[in-house]
């Protein structure tokens, strides 16, 4: 089925209640535009080659879109050994997609930084760990504050293997992200940290899903959003554990710190569980900042500014304290100080 | 020199009353300890005098260090030397100790520290407590034991050096050995600033001599004495004060 083909989502459906098709779309929903493609500057080893998607599997709008607006894909090949892959994505122009594939195996750390001023951006990640595979991934979105990013990715995690995932959503004014991660076979895992920031009106929408198809198989998701100005951040997770995933343990949390009256945050973890011997936990919470925190730290000499950005620090800081891959955790850190701090002197 | 002087304080939350009526005047050198029974108004008081918002000061008046307080904001306290270690402190997670302590000293000192300088200082201080350094890496008070907190909260007023320290119940969660630790560095203090000391027990008393102990009961300091007060105090109890 082509995208021309599909019926448009209505508000109704679970996976676009809070960014309707049409505000992530680049132009006019009943237009596929023709969009260049994304730059990509790579570092580390790893063998990159270009080529064109023929087929999509895919019945999602999101994907089958990203897939007509530009074929062209960049797969990277990571035979691990311990490297690290850094992989620069830069966003220039009017619309931009970009496609990219990661097969991997043995241990790696990649880490993705999307930067530029597109007006919109495309991106479509896929991966698959091959067996006995440890790979430690980063995404970090640091956008231009005008621009429109759609992203979908889907991973797929093979027996005896697992992932970290951290990200660090900072970019764009409206984002529209949908990862879907599908543990295959026995012993796989995933662990995934996500942070947002939201300020003015920036428009964060992030839905995860997870599937545990088989049995002993292990996920955590932890997003913490902290929400300033007029900002909207949304988390939904979609947890899905197979009949006979028995003795799967799965969690989901998040957190929402609320900077202002007119920010908002909404979080709505969802669970499908067909097995009946598995582990899984789900929690929401939104909150202002805490008045006890922010009094300990005025009394300590901080301003009430320096006061509210060292917790919203620490609060995002805090996402990604369970990744045990210290390359992708500091990483994220950093670039979150950097970030918060150059907020501050603007 | 005078460091605080609270004159006839009247506080309530939610429109209940607290303190009913405190006069304590604190100078330079001085080690005053409050004790009373639980809900008595101790800590309280010491939060009056931080500054916590939920507290509301109906009369008298607060002067610290010949100023009255009525205009100073929580954190223009803290730079103007004053210094609350906390009964609780709360857990920050993500903020790590060394950059927390890094940006308050900073921030009462009102200049940018040379890393080197504080590094030796903040070394000392924390050999003084018998500190681990791996402290600098966790988050502020999260998963810390009562103890931990209690040193860290005596960290901060090392390094802070300032000229009203008040301690509330500082000696609460310490094992002998802590408190002894703890003790020493409220002494380092108190030699040149005013102490005000919320306790329930003789036994930080014992390692913190007080020159004042006031004996407080509902809202109201009824009796002042010396460190012999404190002692009758442990021995009898409260009531024979309200007889």
């Amino acid at each position: 089925m082509t995208y021309l083909d599909m019926e448009i989502p209505s508000r109704s459906s679970h996976l676009w209640r809070y960014t309707p098709w049409k505000r992530i779309h680049p132009s006019k929903v009943d237009i596929v535009p023709s969009c260049e493609t994304i730059i990509i500057n790579h570092e580390g080893d790893c063998e990159f080659k270009e080529s064109i998607r023929t087929v999509n599997e895919s019945d999602d709008i999101s994907r089958v879109f990203l897939h007509e607006c530009n074929d062209q894909m960049n797969i990277v090949e990571i035979d691990g050994k311990g490297q690290l892959v850094h992989v620069n994505l830069i966003a220039s122009g009017e619309s931009v997609v970009g496609h990219i594939d990661f097969q991997c195996k043995g241990e790696a750390t990649i880490i993705i930084h999307l930067s530029g001023s597109a007006t919109w951006t495309g991106l479509h990640i896929t991966g698959n760990l091959e067996k006995n595979s440890s790979i430690g991934y980063a995404f970090v979105n640091e956008l231009d504050s005008n621009s429109k990013l759609l992203r979908c990715e889907d991973w797929n995690i093979q027996r005896d293997s697992r992932l970290e995932y951290g990200e660090l959503s900072i970019g764009g004014f409206r984002n529209k992200t949908d990862i879907r991660t599908i543990l295959s076979d026995s012993n796989s895992s995933l662990k995934q940290a996500v942070a947002v920031y939201g300020v003015d009106s920036r428009h964060d929408d992030h839905h995860m899903e997870i599937s545990h198809m088989v049995k002993h198989t292990d996920s955590s998701l932890i997003m913490n959003a902290a929400c300033g100005g007029r900002s909207h951040s949304i988390g939904t997770g979609q947890l899905f554990i197979a009949r006979n995933a028995n003795n799967s343990n799965a969690g989901q949390v998040f957190h929402n710190l609320l900077l202002s009256q007119d920010a908002r945050a909404d979080a709505i973890p969802e669970l499908e569980v067909l097995s009946d011997d598995v582990s899984a936990a789900h929690g929401a919470a939104s909150a202002p900042i805490d008045k006890e925190q922010l009094h300990y730290l005025l009394s300590r000499g901080l301003s009430p500014e320096q006061s509210e950005a060292l917790i919203v620090e620490g609060f995002l800081v805090n996402t990604f304290s369970s990744l045990k891959n210290k390359i992708i955790s500091d990483d994220l850190k950093t670039r979150l100080k950097i970030h918060l701090e150059c907020g501050i002197m603007r | 020199m005078e460091v605080l002087k609270i004159n006839d304080l009247h506080v309530s939350v939610d429109e209940t009353p607290i303190i009913k009526g405190i006069s304590i005047t604190i100078n330079k050198g001085e080690i005053h300890a409050i004790m009373g029974r639980n809900g008595a108004g101790k800590s309280t008081l010491a939060n009056v005098v931080m500054g916590h918002p939920a507290y509301e000061i109906t009369s008298g008046d607060i002067v610290f260090l010949g100023k009255p307080l009525d205009d100073y904001e929580v954190y223009e306290r803290a730079r103007s030397g004053m210094f609350l270690s906390f009964q609780y402190p709360p857990s920050i997670p993500g903020v790590q100790v060394g950059n927390f302590l890094k940006k308050s000293v900073a921030s009462v000192r009102d200049q940018q520290l040379k890393a080197r300088e504080f590094r030796k200082e903040l070394n000392a201080a924390m050999e003084q407590l018998e500190m681990d350094k791996s402290f600098l890496s966790r988050y502020v008070n999260d998963g810390f034991s009562g103890g931990e907190k209690k040193r860290l909260e005596t960290l901060q007023m090392l390094l802070l050096k300032p000229q009203l320290a008040l301690l509330d119940e500082t000696d609460s969660g310490l094992d002998i050995d802590a408190l002894r630790v703890v003790s020493k560095g409220i002494n380092e203090i108190a030699k040149d600033s005013g102490c005000l000391v919320i306790t329930h027990y003789q036994r930080l008393l014992d390692l913190v001599k007080p020159d004042y102990v006031h004996a407080m009961i509902d809202g109201k300091i009824v009796m002042t004495g010396g460190p012999e007060l404190a002692l009758k105090l442990e021995e009898n109890g409260y009531d024979w004060l309200e007889a």
